[in-house]
């Protein structure tokens, strides 16, 4: 009987095998010696177990067992509370949460595109025009891109 | 309401009710009721005492954070000893004891615990049932941790082979070897046992 059939003995007396190779263990323990006397033992183990789980008592007193649990219950109530009446800046820390991986992300596109703009600018696909600003405290620019089909408007308020 | 509540002869459907609805004094009538054996649940896991203790509170603060979601859908001390047990496996996992005790346990199953000859006789056969969880206890604590975590889950927690490997994190077919070579090396402990009580 090699190792892996010894293991499905177990496994037979416990009900977890299919039912195909459970009755081949079946068989099996019916004819040879050897796998009545091990799946004897192994049952023996087992019913022993169920009979016999060990029981254990607590030596501390019921007060002062609930009292440490009664602490800690209070410490994580008092944590709970610390955290719902946490600053109002929360709702601002959540948005900077958010915006933050985002705004990361536009910096590197940005730095990415910038090889890119700067070689439409020597192939003088940039157009540049400053346009009369109809304010006296402002002036403004505006660069249009035939390629890129997009204009900028830059507003200067001194 | 809950001062007319007579709590220790209400029962625990009764008392989870007033737990879930905050009130703290039919949660601690549960603790006392189900504390010893929340307690041997986690010793038989982790063999030391105040671990155990600790465990075992740790159980009860978490189950009255999650008393809420408790639905009745099995037994409230089911529900409290699968709480304790994914403590006892965590705390375990920490101490890399599971883990490093499950490695001795594979080298065991490979040389002497293949050689042990087959115990023929019954050794806890006319054992009253004090002695035989006495010696149950002892045969235990000899064994691998990981050995003896699938022999508590499976045996102790009636928990199937696949919720063992589940929750042990590994194999059923780890769970099948480890189940089966516990059970022989218990049974060798046992007689051998036995034999020592012989006059």
């Amino acid at each position: 009987m090699n190792r892996e059939t010894e293991i499905r003995i177990s496994s037979w007396l416990d009900g977890e095998l299919a039912d195909s190779e459970a009755a081949a263990v079946s068989r099996l323990v019916a004819t040879d010696p050897a796998a009545r006397a091990l799946a004897t033992e192994l049952g023996h183990t087992r019913a022993a177990l169920a009979a016999g789980e060990p029981l254990r008592k607590l030596e501390d007193s019921r007060a002062f067992y609930w009292s440490k649990i009664e602490r800690a219950i209070a410490a994580g109530e008092a944590r709970e509370h610390a955290a719902a009446d946490a600053p109002a800046s929360a709702p601002w820390r959540r948005w900077l949460r958010v915006l933050a991986p985002v705004g990361a992300i536009a910096v590197v596109a940005l730095v990415a595109a910038v090889p890119a703009l700067r070689e439409h600018a020597r192939a003088g696909t940039v157009l540049l025009a400053e346009v009369e600003s109809p304010l006296e405290d402002m002036s403004s620019f505006t660069f249009h891109s035939e390629s890129e089909g997009m204009t900028v408007v830059w507003v200067d308020s001194h | 309401m809950s001062n007319k509540t007579d709590y220790p002869s209400a029962s625990d459907d009764m008392l989870v009710r007033q737990a879930q609805r905050g009130d703290m004094q039919a949660f601690e009538e549960l603790v006392a009721r189900h504390r010893d054996k929340i307690y041997a649940r986690a010793f038989s896991m982790v063999r030391n005492e105040d671990e155990a203790v600790d465990l075992s509170q740790e159980t009860w603060v978490k189950a009255w954070q999650r008393i809420e979601q408790f639905q009745g859908e099995s037994g409230f001390a089911t529900w409290l000893t699968r709480i304790a047990i994914n403590l006892c496996l965590d705390h375990l996992r920490r101490q890399k004891r599971l883990r490093a005790e499950s490695i001795e346990g594979m080298e065991e199953e490979g040389g002497v615990e293949r050689q042990m000859p087959v115990v023929i006789s019954n050794p806890t056969e006319n054992l009253e049932r004090e002695e035989l969880r006495r010696r149950i206890d002892a045969a235990i604590s000899q064994l691998s941790v990981a050995h003896r975590t699938a022999l508590v889950l499976h045996e102790f927690e009636g928990l199937e082979y696949k919720e063992v490997a589940q929750r042990m994190g590994c194999s059923i077919g780890t769970i099948m070897s480890r189940l089966f070579y516990a059970r022989r090396r218990l049974a060798t402990l046992l007689a051998g046992l036995k034999q020592e009580r012989l006059p």
